[in-house]
């Protein structure tokens, strides 16, 4: 196309509104973020200097009162993790093969009541659990008793491993649909005829789920597990709402804690260096998956499993494939897999 | 064929379970909401034994300690604009960054993916701090303008138009028509769907939002329904879980017709977010 300079600059006109909101609220902010963690900064009266990595050894050295803070929030946002991410994942991947063998009249109805508790806010998901897992009058509680299960009421929000359980609980119903839907999504994509083929070599459901449903969606379960870290890396609302971070800290989550160091402690300084220095926690871990899940790519080729991945290959290739879908169909996965 | 018709029934009656399960809260929040106070801390029913509006009553009269109806106001006031927003500026963007040759675009597409990769947090407290320099707490601003430096939208569309063929425009060159009548009646009857799925994420993350929403509000009267729930959970309602039902009603339902009138964009949506 011939452009002349002028209509090349009319052109930018269509970006400026993008880059001024890009600039004002997020690449400005990031930098000053840095800045601000460089310096001994108050949220009360602002910057009293530049003290280096002051706030960054502080956190760091053992003992001191943000370092007690930041990783007890961190131990805590990790032992989240570890608790809520196995079950959002395969109890996702569970509903969305459930979904999938449904007749096709009703998977849209499960589709939908599966992913409806997605569309409320975290407000209103801890409003919930809260009474419904009150200690005193909480709806759980109440059932159990008249059904002589306890003989006292259960503090679910004041004691451990209870607070953890109604935490993750409440964030498993609140999100899941996301991930079934992701899941949903990847399984309709898989191309029938390999089914078929299997079908035709008398292949097990097992076996028809680990050697083509498995690899099929592989690149969405990575993608999956990431957005689940990183999600419950955030967690925030559940636990200051349903447990305020208790019995005794044991659910405040990083957020908590950056929160608390810079409103209750005053320190915007140290609070953003805890910011920053969690960003890049996060990113660290999603960068380890990534690399993982593509190293275990290469293993798995290695792996005896081989054998079989090769005859089943050989079943799909003399199997019946309709011309006018296959070949599409793979160019759809390969434009999956570049954007 | 016996078997499978069997092997399908255990499927739906598995799935008709998970469902109770799934849906149960929201009907417990609904019923709760119509209990009387006792009731409310006392019974193991889901009915309500005496039915009441007084939790609704309570929720809406002069003398309530919430103020609902203007939080109500504040919530279609920020994700309305809001949304209007995000779209307007991701639409121009991603169009400009398809479509012509402006200088640039390579950093610019960067940025759209590198800033995809950066979690919130380091962005959230120093852009508080810059809003509190700037006198604007408690002020719409906050609570509007930073949703629109979110390039996940601009990602989204860029994509879109990046697969959707050119003829049109180009034929539309031909006659005569300009940048900006190619945009408005071309470009955008072609991009509607994804401009739709676009709206309704926006329109639920912005309405759903609470942490943001948080920092940046203090008076009661600037609070959004999500973080005026947020505040009767930790004051006046934490006693009483009829009256907070019937708060999380009000603040849910809007929620809810939302998204079941645009499900089906949501789950484009989702798939489209989900390929990258």
């Amino acid at each position: 196309m011939h452009m002349t300079n002028k209509s090349k600059w009319l052109g930018f006109i269509f970006v400026v509104p993008f880059l001024v909101s890009f600039l004002v609220f997020w690449l400005i902010p990031l930098l000053y973020g840095i800045w601000i963690s460089l310096h001994d900064f108050r949220l009360s009266v602002g910057n009293n200097g530049f003290i280096g990595l002051k706030n960054y050894v502080d956190i760091l050295t053992p003992d001191t009162i943000y370092n007690r803070t930041f990783m007890t929030s961190l131990k805590n946002t990790l032992m989240f993790i570890v608790l809520s991410v196995p079950p959002l994942i395969l109890i996702s991947l569970g509903l969305a093969l459930l979904i999938e063998h449904l007749p096709k009249k009703l998977k849209t109805f499960f589709r939908t009541v599966f992913f409806l508790s997605y569309s409320i806010s975290v407000t209103a998901v801890s409003a919930i659990y809260l009474w419904l897992f009150g200690a005193n009058g909480g709806y759980i509680n109440n059932i159990l008793m008249k059904a002589g299960l306890i003989s006292s009421p259960i503090n679910w929000t004041g004691d451990q491993p209870y607070a953890w359980l109604v935490i993750v609980i409440a964030t498993i119903w609140w999100t899941i649909g996301f991930n079934m839907l992701l899941f949903v999504n990847a399984l309709d994509e898989v191309d029938g005829t390999l089914y078929e083929a299997a079908d035709l070599d008398g292949a097990s459901a097992w076996n028809k789920f680990r050697f083509i449903t498995l690899p099929e969606i592989r690149n969405i379960s990575i993608f999956v597990m990431i957005t689940t870290v990183i999600a419950s890396f955030n967690l925030y609302g559940q636990s200051l709402l349903i447990t305020r971070g208790g019995p005794e800290q044991s659910t405040s989550s990083l957020i908590m804690g950056i929160n608390t160091t810079v409103f209750g402690n005053n320190q915007l300084g140290v609070g953003s260096a805890m910011a920053l220095l969690m960003g890049v926690i996060m990113m660290l871990i999603t960068g380890i998956q990534y690399w993982i899940s593509y190293k275990s790519d290469k293993d798995e080729l290695a792996k005896p499993s081989r054998k079989e991945r090769k005859r089943l290959k050989r079943a799909v290739n003399a199997g019946p494939t309709n011309v006018n879908q296959h070949p599409a169909a793979t160019i759809d996965k390969k434009e999956r897999k570049i954007t | 064929m016996r078997q499978k018709r069997i092997k399908s029934g255990i499927l739906v009656a598995v799935a008709s379970v998970l469902a109770v399960l799934f849906l149960f809260p929201l009907v417990w929040m609904v019923f709760t909401s119509f209990k009387t106070l006792s009731e409310s801390l006392a019974s193991a029913s889901l009915f309500p034994r005496q039915w009441t509006l007084e939790n609704y009553a309570s929720i809406f009269s002069a003398s309530a300690d919430s103020n609902m109806v203007q939080w109500t106001i504040n919530t279609a006031i920020v994700t309305l604009i809001g949304t209007v927003l995000v779209i307007f500026v991701d639409v121009l963007a991603a169009y400009a960054l398809a479509r012509l040759n402006i200088p640039f675009k390579k950093v610019i597409l960067g940025i759209v993916v590198v800033a995809l990769t950066v979690p919130g947090i380091v962005t959230l407290f120093p852009a508080f701090y810059l809003f509190k320099s700037a006198d604007l707490l408690d002020t719409y601003a906050p609570l509007i303008l930073p949703y629109s430096a979110g390039t996940l939208g601009v990602f989204l569309i860029y994509n879109f138009l990046r697969s959707f063929p050119k003829e049109l425009e180009e034929a539309a060159y031909l006659d005569g028509a300009s940048q900006w009548q190619v945009l408005t009646q071309v470009i955008f009857p072609s991009i509607k769907p994804v401009v739709t799925t676009l709206g309704v994420v926006t329109f639920l993350a912005i309405y759903n939002d609470f942490l943001w929403p948080s920092l940046v509000t203090n008076s009661d009267e600037m609070k959004t329904l999500t973080l005026g729930v947020a505040t009767l959970v930790q004051g006046s309602n934490f006693v009483n879980p009829a009256a907070m039902m019937a708060s999380t009603v009000v603040a849910t339902v809007p929620a809810l017709i939302i998204f079941l009138w645009a499900n089906k964009y949501f789950v484009k949506g989702v798939t489209n977010s989900g390929i990258k």
